[in-house]
């Protein structure tokens, strides 16, 4: 089994330095082998259990977490508003 | 009382309801503990002195005027750094959160809050709680307080070690794959991992949302009863939360049917591990408990669907963390793509990464049905055999770490020799299953403890908590660390 960790990574918004490119990659090519023993098992039926249902909340109104405080974590804000890198041209 | 720390919650309970101490006393003694110790022991990525001794004064203050006091009123307890406490950092020891101060609290801090209980920190554990010996904290390594060289276990490193050393009576910790269970074997205290669904999730950093849970870590069975009770429930703002209401434990295992499943006795697993949960067995059939032998034959595959199925959910909840909305920001900010790429790679540690793309691997085009498909099948399976195996006992008893714990760095170079470790306890989470472990003495080789694990059925934590407690009076108590 040999594992692309360059493409994986860049998937997963990852970068891996060049020095660690062999540990990381042999490092997973070792995971993988250990989780691939799976046996091949009768796939019908649901993978979710039907009986064990989830309870939504009602949507009702609610106050919210003030704009300013959820903003206090922001690395970057002007003006009430996050700051990211130009996306459009 | 010039030891008050050293107390249990249960006797710090009784002493403040008779008036013979207050909780601004304790949480001194507490302080003054962990001041004295933590140099050693590391547990605390952050204190909470100044706060906790205002919340035990507000205790104190409804103490004089004769209100009735809640079960954790003027307790100190520790939290791990992956609950969202209000105003105080949390940080899941990553470089990622490391400024990250929560606007919120999470359900079971705001639950022990509205009860009075005084929290008194922050622990240590390994990054986003994915570890085995709590090695994988971007801060500080916890130590093991019965062998400073040795780790203390993880992912709940801090909590257990905290707790092992009588620096507080109870710890909360958070368990996907056994991190509440393993550091407490090696700590040689009593950690319960609850049934899924029986606390909410709320405000824990996710990890695995399909298997995290709360649970409560304390020197004692009736101290770790006390802290479940005051969190346990349903709350709306989890989805997966369940209507729980705790039920009382009693302490005789007359008629109670212990299975012993061989798959979990296998070479694996230490001589001197096996031997001593095998003498706890005996104690507890002394006791009047039955035992019958079970079957768990897909416990080989537990540990690859775990891996598969924490590392997808991982690699999903981890996506958030992209350096814009909070948390770490990287050094290239050029385009959105590098500022993504920059915060990820700086902020996450070696350990997250694997773990996050192992998810993107086995969640990524062409292999979906290879491995996740897989794994969630033998998911059901696991759950099945666990079924199979309540008709014909009550709980399952098995080892929880195959040996005792290993020196700090011994194993920090091996991912895989780390994730083998975790086989006695990942299937409980597969399952949804309430577990709890029970110290049962300690290795001859290198005096270290060991613990057992009682599996349950869904939502039966009350027969655990029985269990453990006749075990407890069985044994004449738990020893405690002298540090």
């Amino acid at each position: 089994m040999e594992i692309d960790i360059k493409h994986i990574a860049k998937l997963a918004r990852l970068s891996i330095p060049e020095e660690k490119v062999e540990k990381f990659q042999k490092e997973m090519e070792g995971i993988i082998e250990m989780v691939e023993n799976l046996p091949d098992l009768n796939t019908e039926g649901a993978l979710v259990d039907p009986s064990d249902t989830m309870q939504l909340r009602k949507d009702e109104v609610q106050p919210s977490f003030p704009r300013d405080e959820m903003l206090k974590n922001a690395p970057n804000t002007a003006a009430g508003c996050i700051v990211i890198p130009r996306v459009v041209d | 009382m010039g030891k008050l720390y050293s107390l249990s919650a249960a006797q710090m309970k009784d002493l403040l309801n008779k008036k013979e101490v207050t909780s601004v006393e304790i949480t001194k003694s507490v302080i003054d503990r962990i001041e004295k110790t933590d140099k050693e022991i590391q547990a605390y990525i952050s204190y909470n002195f100044d706060e906790a001794l205002k919340q035990a004064a507000a205790v104190d203050e409804k103490i004089a005027k004769g209100e009735k006091l809640a079960d954790m009123a003027g307790i100190p307890v520790a939290v791990k750094d992956n609950m969202c406490t209000k105003n105080l950092r949390t940080t899941c020891a990553s470089k990622m959160l490391g400024n990250f101060v929560p606007p919120y609290n999470a359900t079971v801090v705001e639950k022990l809050l509205d009860e009075g209980a005084v929290i008194i920190g922050k622990t240590t554990m390994d990054e986003f709680a994915m570890g085995s010996s709590g090695e994988n904290s971007a801060f500080q390594v916890a130590r093991n307080p019965w062998d400073t060289s040795r780790v203390p276990g993880g992912s709940s490193s801090g909590s257990a070690a905290t707790v092992a050393a009588s620096q507080v009576p109870v710890a909360l910790g958070s368990d996907t794959g056994g991190s509440i269970r393993q550091p407490a074997c090696l700590c040689g205290i009593v950690g319960m991992k609850p049934t899924y669904g029986s606390v909410s999730r709320y405000g824990l950093v996710a990890f695995g949302s399909s298997l995290d849970q709360i649970g409560p870590m304390a020197r004692c069975v009736d101290d770790t009863a006390m802290l479940f009770k005051s969190i346990c429930g349903r709350d709306m703002r989890d989805a997966t939360s369940k209507d729980y209401t705790y039920k009382p434990y009693g302490d005789s295992v007359k008629g109670i049917k212990l299975g012993i499943p061989k798959q979990y006795f296998g070479d694996g697993i230490s001589a001197v591990v096996k031997e001593k949960v095998y003498r706890a067995v005996e104690v507890l059939k002394a006791q009047g408990a039955e035992v019958v032998e079970v079957s768990l034959p897909s416990t080989d595959y537990a540990l690859s669907a775990y891996y598969i199925i924490s590392s997808a959910e991982a690699s999903s909840n981890l996506g958030r963390f992209d350096g814009v909305k909070y948390g770490y920001t990287g050094s290239k900010r050029g385009s959105l793509d590098e500022l993504y790429e920059s915060s990820r790679s700086e902020g996450f540690g070696d350990e997250v990464k694997r773990r996050i793309m192992l998810g993107t691997y086995v969640l990524s085009s062409g292999f979906y049905d290879a491995y996740y498909k897989k794994a969630k099948i033998l998911q059901k399976n696991i759950a099945k055999e666990f079924d199979d195996a309540f008709k014909l006992c009550d709980a399952i008893i098995t080892p929880i770490n195959p040996t005792t714990a290993f020196k700090i760095g011994e194993k920090s170079d091996d991912p895989l020799a780390m994730y083998a470790g975790d086989i006695c306890t990942v299937t409980l989470n597969i399952a949804g299953l309430p577990g709890i472990s029970i110290p049962c003495g300690f290795s001859a080789e290198d005096n270290m403890p060991i613990g057992f694990q009682a599996i349950g059925k869904k939502f039966t934590e009350d027969k655990l908590f029985t269990i453990a407690k006749c075990y407890e009076n069985a044994v004449g108590g738990f020893a405690v660390k002298e540090f």
